[in-house]
């Protein structure tokens, strides 16, 4: 199908060349961070720091890679129960997921401890938490979630009549899997596995905290290091660029894979359910998911409210609350419109070297670390003329933006795909222009995936601690930077309370969200 | 509305800037966040020395002083900061190298320790230490070498030197403590690490939800708990190879032009009214003596210090951090 697909695209010129403006823009905003960088760099002694960078590059790999596999599998297994299994208190379940990939690194890792440590609920059973297995389930629990809650949209999208003669030949639960559920998950899986693959290559106070010592650490340590103590920034811009290129093998492996068709259905109620060993291993599935994702949220939450009254009745966190909302939602809208420019655009062409152009870009800037991110906009904002701190909001929005376009690439491109080969010959057929394609044609399909999109954005920006760093911060305060400064300030029940305000708040924009928008899209039609 | 515009547009022009900035100076002071929050010292010596100095005083906060250094760095001469506050023994060296800080001229013979430092003066000190549980830890290690041989079970949590300040310290202090011996108590300590975490807030957030035995911080850490939350059952374990002082330290920058002011604001912060600010908001010992004002649970500084030679930190850091992270690889 995807031979034929070209003669079936209808022309849109306006689209590639808006995809290609977003997409050479942010390849600017990248270089432009690190000019930035290297120009502030000459006449500072090169300090020569000798930390074994060789060791720190192949074990954060190994990490990275240990951690975006398992996640997909953990992910498959726990969509495909989830898409099968109907209980009560199942869109709660499904929010509480989806929560854990935007919920601050640290924050998870505490509510593993409060499980699994050696003081946790279950701590008698002795499970090393710290090193590698450790950090690589930390990731797991972030992020095979979030792939579980991504693929389960694209399973409750498999049109009914496919399962109503699926059921009429009554295909076992496996070759069901094979036949009917891979074909629908699969263009959505390379997406899935560049985004985890750079969250878990980035993560840094996630992996020095359960990581157990020096040898299991990351890279950005090394980054963080020379940016900071031995402020030697040719070194730190040289090991920047030696992540972006371990990263974009990853970034541009997943973006030249031919599109594969995604199904656009809406999830009906489902009326085939498998039998016997399959139907008990989904629950097996569930439960063990429940057990392994919720607990460590839920030991969050209820560590969260014995502060309570102190920290709501403090004005700063009334403040830090309505900023991070604020940054939030303006950052999930403009990631939301960059997304559908590029997915848009991407999808506008068959060429496989345009198709990585132009998204490759939009998962790159995940891959730029946090120190570099901050250091390149601090001095960009400056080289402009203008006070840093003035443009800190404006930085922190766009910056949130980028950092979340991946996800919202991940959700929304295997659909714009799925539409031009599905949807293109009628769009030629109609001779619709391309505002039209997008109000009658694009957009009721998209809705309901646009919900789960700005949730997502919304959270990771609301999450945030990498960009706010370097910019004074006094009257730019958000949530994790109060929970930060109550940690730093001995006051750990505070931050225990931010902690579960904010996963609160999370898992309730990743319920509300999306019902809202099922319920616009619904609307349309 | 219209005309009051315009009133406003001529007095715009007229003065150059907007109304409302009077001719009160303002001093900017570049710092760390922590010192500059609401929980920290900023507030109180802000309002203290605004009531007499007919200025404003403004705080500029990194996410710790390495980071505020850099900014001034990155800056250069044109930076808006009048003094950093917060710079201390590990990172002086730098910041002094860096030709940025004027001499701060302020009469320091009246701090309860000699100083003599002509360009940074200081306004609170603490002493890394390894803090425990009594209950939990009756008989504490009395020394780098008594923690080796306890099994490995006994867990300690450390930071990460390049990350964090009491990481750095804790290099600096076996470093001292055991010259040539540093990389074997490096090798001693292995099993007993349970792990080295970005920053001192992680790290100690392990220890007190009891995933570890006992976690780098200060003597003065127990304080805290026993102030702020009542709870006396902290304690700083004594080492008996000694401890080694972490001083805090602010600096004028050449380029301010507002030194005078600056220098009036550190002098400040290391008089008596300034310093009655400090120990409760910052968690370490103030630099002059302030008798009773000092809360009993601060007891008192170890017996057995340590020097510190800046110098030999500046220019071995690096070295050393090699050295202690090879050793537990």
């Amino acid at each position: 199908m995807p031979r034929s697909a070209s003669r079936v695209i209808p022309p849109r010129p306006l689209r590639l060349a808006g995809g290609a403006a977003i997409a050479v823009a942010i390849a600017l905003l990248i270089g432009t961070t690190f000019w930035s960088i290297l120009s502030a760099a000459t006449g500072q002694p090169t300090a020569g720091s000798s930390t074994d960078i060789g060791y720190l590059i192949y074990i954060t790999t190994l990490q990275a890679a240990l951690s975006t596999v398992f996640s997909l599998i953990v992910g498959v297994a726990l969509a495909w129960a989830l898409n099968r299994l109907r209980f009560p208190g199942r869109t709660l379940v499904i929010g509480l997921f989806a929560s854990a990939i935007v919920t601050p690194g640290i924050i998870v890792a505490f509510g593993l401890l409060a499980v699994w440590g050696r003081s946790g609920w279950l701590g008698g059973l002795g499970v090393p938490v710290f090193g590698l297995g450790g950090v690589v389930a930390a990731h797991i629990i972030l992020d095979a979630a979030f792939a579980a809650r991504i693929l389960l949209a694209r399973l409750d999208a498999i049109p009914e009549a496919r399962l109503k003669t699926g059921q009429s030949l009554a295909l076992s639960p496996w070759t069901r899997f094979a036949n009917i559920d891979w074909p629908a998950i699969r263009g959505t899986l390379p997406g899935l596995a560049a985004i985890i693959f750079l969250l878990a290559f980035t993560s840094f106070p996630i992996v020095l905290l359960l990581g157990g010592g020096p040898a299991v650490q990351t890279l950005e340590v090394a980054i963080y290091a020379a940016a900071r103590l031995d402020f030697d920034l040719v070194m730190a811009v040289k090991l920047a660029l030696i992540q972006i290129a371990l990263c974009s093998a990853i970034i541009l492996a997943s973006s030249a894979l031919a599109p594969i068709s995604t199904s656009l259905d809406r999830p009906a109620e489902p009326r085939w359910r498998d039998a016997g060993a399959a139907h008990v291993l989904q629950w097996l599935v569930l439960a063990l998911a429940l057990f392994g994702f919720a607990a460590p949220l839920l030991a969050v939450l209820a560590d969260g409210f014995r502060g309570l009254g102190d920290v709501l009745t403090d004005r700063g966190f009334w403040g830090a609350a309505l900023t991070s909302v604020l940054v939030g939602a303006a950052s999930a809208l403009l990631a939301l419109v960059l997304g559908l420019l590029i997915a848009a655009a991407r999808a506008a062409t068959t060429s496989r070297v345009a198709r990585v152009a132009i998204g490759a870009p939009a998962y790159a800037y995940l891959a730029v670390p946090a120190v570099a991110l901050a250091l390149g906009a601090f001095l960009f904002v400056r080289n402009l003329g203008v006070t840093p701190d003035a443009a800190a909001p404006l930085i922190v929005v766009i910056a949130n933006a980028l950092l979340s376009l991946p996800f919202v690439m991940a959700a929304l491109a295997p659909l714009f795909e799925a539409i031009a080969q599905s949807r293109g010959r009628l769009i030629r057929s109609l001779g619709l222009g391309g505002v039209r394609q997008f109000t009658a044609i694009e957009w009721p399909l998209l809705a309901r995936d646009v919900g789960l999109v700005l949730a997502l954005s919304f959270c990771f920006s609301l999450g945030d601690l990498g960009v706010i760093a370097l910019f004074d911060t006094q009257d730019f305060v958000t949530l994790p930077l109060l929970m930060v400064r109550a940690l730093g300030a001995y006051r750990t029940n505070d931050a225990a309370t931010i902690a579960a305000l904010m996963l609160l708040l999370t898992i309730g924009a990743f319920i509300t969200l999306p019902a809202l928008f099922e319920r616009l899209s619904r609307a349309r039609t | 509305m219209l005309r009051f515009s315009a009133i406003a547009l001529a007095a715009l022009l007229a003065f150059g800037h907007p109304a409302g900035a009077e001719d009160k100076p303002t001093l900017t002071v570049y710092t760390y966040d922590s010192f500059a929050a609401e929980w920290g010292p900023g507030p109180a010596l802000k309002s203290g020395f605004e009531a007499t100095c007919g200025c404003t005083v403004t705080y500029v906060s990194a996410e710790d002083a390495i980071s505020a250094l850099r900014r001034v760095q990155l800056e250069g001469a044109t930076t808006k900061a009048d003094a950093v506050v917060g710079l201390d023994t590990f990172i002086a060296g730098d910041a002094r190298a860096t030709g940025l800080f004027a001499p701060h001229g302020i009469d320091t013979s009246g701090l309860s320790f000699p100083w003599t430092d002509p360009d940074f003066v200081p306004f609170d000190y603490g002493y890394f230490a390894f803090v425990y549980n009594k209950e939990k830890t009756p008989n504490p290690p009395a020394s780098f070498e008594d923690l080796i041989k306890l099994p490995a079970s006994f867990k300690i949590v450390v930071m990460d030197p390049r990350s964090s300040t009491p990481g750095l310290g804790l290099v600096v202090w076996i470093k001292d403590a055991y010259g040539d011996r540093a990389a074997e108590i490096w090798s001693g300590l292995k099993p007993h690490i349970l792990t080295m975490s970005r920053g001192w807030s992680e790290g100690y957030g392990l220890f007190l939800k009891g995933e570890a035995d006992m976690a780098l911080s200060y003597t003065t850490s127990p304080a805290y708990h026993a102030l702020a939350e009542n709870d006396t059952r902290y304690a700083a374990a004594t080492f008996s190879e000694g401890h080694i002082a972490q001083v805090e330290v602010s600096g004028i920058l050449k380029s301010s032009p507002n030194q005078d002011l600056a220098r009036s604001f550190l002098a400040y912060m290391a008089s008596p009214e300034g310093q009655k600010a400090i120990p409760q908001t910052n968690w370490m010992y103030p630099v002059i003596d302030l008798g009773a004002e000092l809360p009993e649970a601060f007891g008192t500084p170890p017996t057995k210090q340590l020097p510190v030679d800046e110098a030999t930190v500046t220019a071995n850091r690096n070295a050393w951090i090699e050295e202690a992270l090879a050793a537990i690889r």
